[in-house]
């Protein structure tokens, strides 16, 4: 026997007080470890898929959704500019790398991208199987689609008009699988990495068809020679990922392409800060509501103590008589409220990542994006010291009355 | 050895004073204090017990004066020499039978033999309750855990407050009988505080209040 035993005892005798206190500590612990986790591991997916691309430019429209569809590709394009735009950013001694990008089909839902050779080199992606693209229709497939749609290596694919999973609108030319690319746990897992050209053949096939359709009585002596440079001028892409070689094309460029040009530059490091700002709202509104609950559970755990001490004054009275010092009641009535933290605080870390579990597996049949949790000790920490102490002052409000407790009286009222 | 002298008491907010005879009860002897409701029994039981401090007056305990121990030196003291019992008897109510007896070891800082507490139980005919809950418990079954309570810890002094009080003839016998037997096996002074005459006849001395 000694006090842990008589605080457990004690603790088992009143199951309910215990649970209900346990519950609601539970429920705010995992509410404000699991908010914060969830916040700070969005950042730091979103921030890392940022890679080295300082810059995105595309058609004008929203800035964000530009970096949304182009970063992250998470949302719609706003639209297309002309492949000699990007000849020209390539050219500009301020750049290091301008990669294009440009969509429009998916299959099964992954987006299939028109890239280069340095896309894959942002998220530092390596293959795990195969090889790189070299033709046109070729394709290399994130480790995630590769595994989601069983697709290996010589496997043929037709791919649907738009970003979202359509049979409907297929087209007729088919790609190819050439590479798997490792895991990256990057955004590139999730797409369909092809070249440039296989995006213009496929739509270019199609303009052809309905060309040949509309102008099938016009005139056969066109010259071949000029519709193909007519051809490659209207050449075009959804958007160019560009980074800088040093800080002065960040301060001047995206100001000029805005000013000067129909193409917007939108900064993905700015946009994402002003979007976290937005959702940051959000999460600090939940932060608060857990700190509430955390309040309401400690006046829990100080009613059900106080209530305890009140009840069992008899019993604390008696406990005095058999020997025990003052203090030693004050540890065996604040064991009883340190276990109920204690079991509170694995639980709220238990339901904090049973609720991530289902929030990511929903962020990932939403939005297509792998959210790797990461654990910020010192985030934990500090919820944690917070609710320590706040449960701490709690308990010891709740006994204080054991200082003052009058053993005498107490005894002989009971008479 | 149980030694009194002078011992006065006032309470807070009050303006009577307690007075209480000296005593001197020698090793073995048993004490009867009998008084009237009001007059201040169970204060001066508290007194000797050392959970009230006197006005003036010493209160001294095989030789050891309970006014010259801190809080915590008294609170060890009590829970190593001296067994109260009460005449409503309580235990902790979240444990049961044994596990009340084991924290009244725990508190006293004292360790017997579980044969040992088995044995107490035997003799108090409590056996067959031992893993109970003390709310399971009959009031006599009460009455003899109290007892038990009290002698488990083998204390020097034996403090009984009104413990007959509530009970019938051929319940007070038992009671009475319980506590004298337990005061004589541990060598305790046995001091019986109440305003039951009926055990008046179980004692060679006595004191009116």
């Amino acid at each position: 026997m000694n006090n842990w035993t008589i605080s457990l005892k004690n603790l088992l005798h009143k199951p309910l007080y215990a649970f209900l206190s346990i519950f609601s500590l539970s429920i705010s612990v995992g509410l404000l470890l699991g908010i914060q986790q969830l916040d700070s591991s969005i950042q730091n997916q979103f921030t890392n898929t940022l890679g080295n691309i300082q810059m995105v430019v595309g058609a004008k429209g929203s800035p964000l959704q530009l970096v949304l569809s182009s970063v992250l590709h998470m949302d719609n394009p706003t639209g297309n500019i002309k492949y000699s735009e990007v000849e020209k950013l390539v050219k500009n001694p301020l750049v290091r790398t301008a990669v294009p990008l440009s969509y429009g089909d998916n299959y099964k839902g992954y987006r299939i991208v028109g890239t280069t050779a340095g896309f894959p080199k942002i998220y530092e992606a390596q293959l795990l199987k195969g090889k790189e693209i070299e033709h046109s229709m070729e394709v290399v497939l994130g480790n995630t689609v590769a595994q989601k749609l069983n697709l290996q290596i010589g496997d043929t694919f037709l791919s649907s008009h738009g970003l979202t999973k359509n049979a409907i609108e297929e087209h007729e030319q088919s790609f190819t699988v050439v590479g798997i690319y490792k895991p990256t746990y990057n955004v590139i897992d999730k797409l369909i990495v092809t070249n440039l050209s296989s995006i213009w053949d496929v739509h270019h096939h199609e303009e052809h068809e309905e060309e040949a359709v509309h102008e099938a009585h016009e005139e056969e002596s066109h010259d071949e020679h000029l519709h193909d440079t007519h051809k490659n001028e209207d050449k075009e892409v959804t958007s160019i990922l560009v980074s800088f070689r040093n800080p002065m094309g960040l301060m001047t460029m995206p100001r000029n392409i805005n000013t000067n040009s129909n193409m917007q530059a939108a900064l993905p490091k700015y946009e994402l800060e002003r979007l976290f700002r937005f959702t940051g709202v959000g999460v600090k509104a939940i932060s608060w509501i857990a700190y509430i609950i955390l309040l309401i559970s400690c006046i829990t755990i100080f009613i059900s103590l106080y209530k305890m001490v009140r009840e069992r004054a008899f019993d604390l009275a008696l406990m005095r008589t058999y020997g025990a010092s003052n203090f030693q009641l004050f540890r065996i009535v604040a064991f009883e409220g340190i276990v109920i933290v204690f079991i509170a605080l694995i639980f709220g870390f238990l339901f904090s990542q049973i609720g991530l579990y289902f929030i990511i597996s929903l962020f990932k049949s939403q939005f297509q994006q792998e959210v790797i949790l990461t654990f910020s000790t010192v985030n934990m920490l500090n919820n944690i010291l917070i609710v320590v102490i706040i449960s701490m002052v709690s308990i010891l409000l709740a006994i204080f009355p054991i200082l003052k407790m009058n053993i005498s009286k107490i005894l002989s009222d009971e008479k | 050895m149980v030694k009194t002298n002078n011992l006065t008491f006032k309470y807070k907010k009050e303006e009577a004073v307690f007075s209480f005879p000296s005593i001197n009860i020698q090793e073995q002897e048993n004490l009867l204090i009998l008084g009237k409701s009001g007059i201040g029994k169970t204060t001066f039981l508290h007194l000797l017990a050392g959970i009230l401090q006197p006005v003036s007056g010493s209160v001294v305990i095989d030789e050891v004066d309970l006014n010259t121990l801190s809080h915590a030196q008294l609170d060890k003291f009590r829970g190593k020499n001296i067994g109260l019992v009460f005449q409503k008897n309580h235990a902790i109510t979240s444990l049961s039978v044994v596990d009340n007896l084991k924290a009244r070891l725990f508190f006293s800082r004292k360790t017997i033999k579980p044969s040992e507490i088995d044995f107490l139980l035997e003799q108090l005919d409590l056996m067959e309750t031992k893993n109970s809950k003390v709310n399971e418990l009959s009031e006599g079954q009460l009455q003899r855990l109290g007892i038990a309570m009290a002698v488990v810890h083998e204390p020097k002094i034996i403090l009984a407050d009104e413990p007959t009080s509530s009970l019938d003839d051929e319940n007070c016998n038992i009671v009475m009988r319980l506590l004298q037997q337990q005061a004589q096996k541990n060598n305790a002074n046995l001091v019986v505080i109440t305003h039951d005459a009926r055990i008046t006849s179980s004692f060679k001395n006595v004191i009116t209040l």
